[in-house]
């Protein structure tokens, strides 16, 4: 690309040349669920900003893609606390060992003697401890969760957010937001009106049909046609309508997606299985600033006769994006 | 907290829809939104997005940040990639924020 020397950072990737995309969707760990719950609400609360957490995290230099998504969040959300003087470094230490100590507990109680007696069957019966297994093993949880969880704590100490906040957020994450946009979607295949007022101005039509996305961002629909394919990506983060659709998927946050899908969309797209033809013109949105796409598929044939909720699970998130067709 | 609706689009405006614009081809030091790919590429205004504070000025935690106006601007793939290898229709689209863009 001869726009290189004007590249910000490691986070600008667009038209780099990438690997091949993973395009299977990591589950997210708890961890990982709660981190990104604190970062929305903190954001959300504008007690730090989405803009100054971008930048931090493009701060990050090569650690950037050293680290993971939520480290990388995790760990720039500390460093603008400490550069803000929300809290300093010793407070810190001091609520990362308490969160520490909280989870130094053994799984489980497993006998220190040598041999247990016990009766089964009727008789007495002895085991060697090696006979016992720990249900439970493994690294525990990653460091980064203690600080997510220390950040957090703090935040709650100082009145900032509650625990419930969290709480609520995850939930939402995990049961509401992933749900909306297919309502969306399955409401437009049932309803032409709603098609034509969601194709029009988007956040209205989802707001009144009473869906309330609290977000500052505004909402366009592209639709699907014979002529065009719309594909979304977001090149220098991860920008999408999360509470339309949950959390972005592990291929949408990757660098190889990022990179790519700008520069070479018909062989990104080929690796999610979609053949676009020639014939097609294929639109690129790059979600950049303060937009945020909803791609409307076109309607399965053979449909006409089922009901909202039916069209409902139809919808796959992947659709929504412009990387898969309804077959 | 900002209390906005930036939606609004009765400001003036510099440009239309339609419009040839060059996207600057400057380089910028700090957070900004305008990916170094598109800089220096031609394209036309596709819609006027609304009203935005600068996210330049928000990510330094400025109080008052400018409110600039927001683009969707379209180009043309083979005009932004030397090498495209996919169809001459093929498009982009990207939001710029009118201080990053110059007459075509």
């Amino acid at each position: 690309m001869d726009n290189n020397y004007l590249k910000m950072g490691p986070h600008d990737v667009g038209g780099e040349e990438s690997l091949p995309i993973d395009t299977t969707d990591s589950d997210m760990t708890h961890w990982e669920k709660y981190a990104n719950a604190l970062r929305i609400v903190v954001s959300s609360k504008r007690i730090i900003t989405l803009d100054e957490l971008r930048y931090f995290t493009e701060a990050l230099g090569d650690k950037y893609f050293q680290i993971g998504y939520f480290e990388r969040n995790c760990l720039s959300l500390h460093n603008i606390c400490i550069q803000k003087g929300i809290y300093d470094q010793e407070l810190f230490q001091k609520i990362k060992s308490k969160k520490i100590s909280e989870f130094d507990v053994p799984i489980v109680d497993l006998p220190d003697v040598g041999s247990i007696n016990h009766i089964h069957d009727g008789k007495p019966h002895s085991h060697n401890v090696s006979d016992f297994q720990e249900d439970e093993s493994g690294d525990g949880p990653p460091d980064y969760y203690f600080d997510t969880l220390a950040i957090a704590q703090i935040f709650i100490n100082q009145g900032l957010i509650t625990n419930d906040d969290i709480t609520l957020k995850i939930e939402q994450f995990d049961n509401v937001f992933p749900n909306r946009g297919k309502a969306v979607v399955a409401k437009a295949w049932h309803n032409n009106l709603f098609k034509e007022a969601l194709l029009k101005d988007a956040k209205k039509a989802i707001s009144d049909i009473g869906m309330e996305l609290e977000t500052f961002a505004d909402i366009i629909c592209m639709p699907q046609t014979n002529t065009v394919h719309h594909i979304v990506v977001c090149t220098l983060c991860s920008c999408y309508p999360r509470t339309l659709l949950g959390m972005p998927p592990s291929w949408y946050k990757s660098r190889s997606y990022r990179s790519r899908v700008v520069h070479e969309p018909r062989e990104v797209l080929a690796e999610f299985g979609t053949i676009v033809p020639e014939s097609k013109e294929i639109k690129v949105h790059d979600s950049n600033a303060d937009m945020r796409y909803l791609i409307l598929p076109p309607r399965p044939s053979n449909t006409e006769d089922l009901s909202e909720i039916e069209l409902s699970k139809l919808v796959a998130r992947d659709y929504l994006v412009g990387v898969r067709l309804p077959k | 907290m900002l209390e906005l609706d930036y939606r609004s689009k009765a400001m003036d405006t510099k440009f239309k829809i339609n419009d040839e614009i060059t996207v600057d081809s400057r380089s910028s030091a700090g957070h900004c939104r305008t990916p170094a790919y598109i800089r220096g590429k031609k394209g036309v205004i596709e819609r006027i997005c609304g009203q935005y504070p600068n996210p330049e000025e928000i990510a330094l935690c400025k109080k008052d940040p400018q409110i600039v106006t927001l683009y969707r601007c379209r180009f043309k793939q083979m005009d932004v990639w030397d090498n495209y290898s996919g169809k001459a229709s093929d498009t982009i689209e990207l939001e710029i924020y009118e201080h990053w863009l110059i007459d075509a």
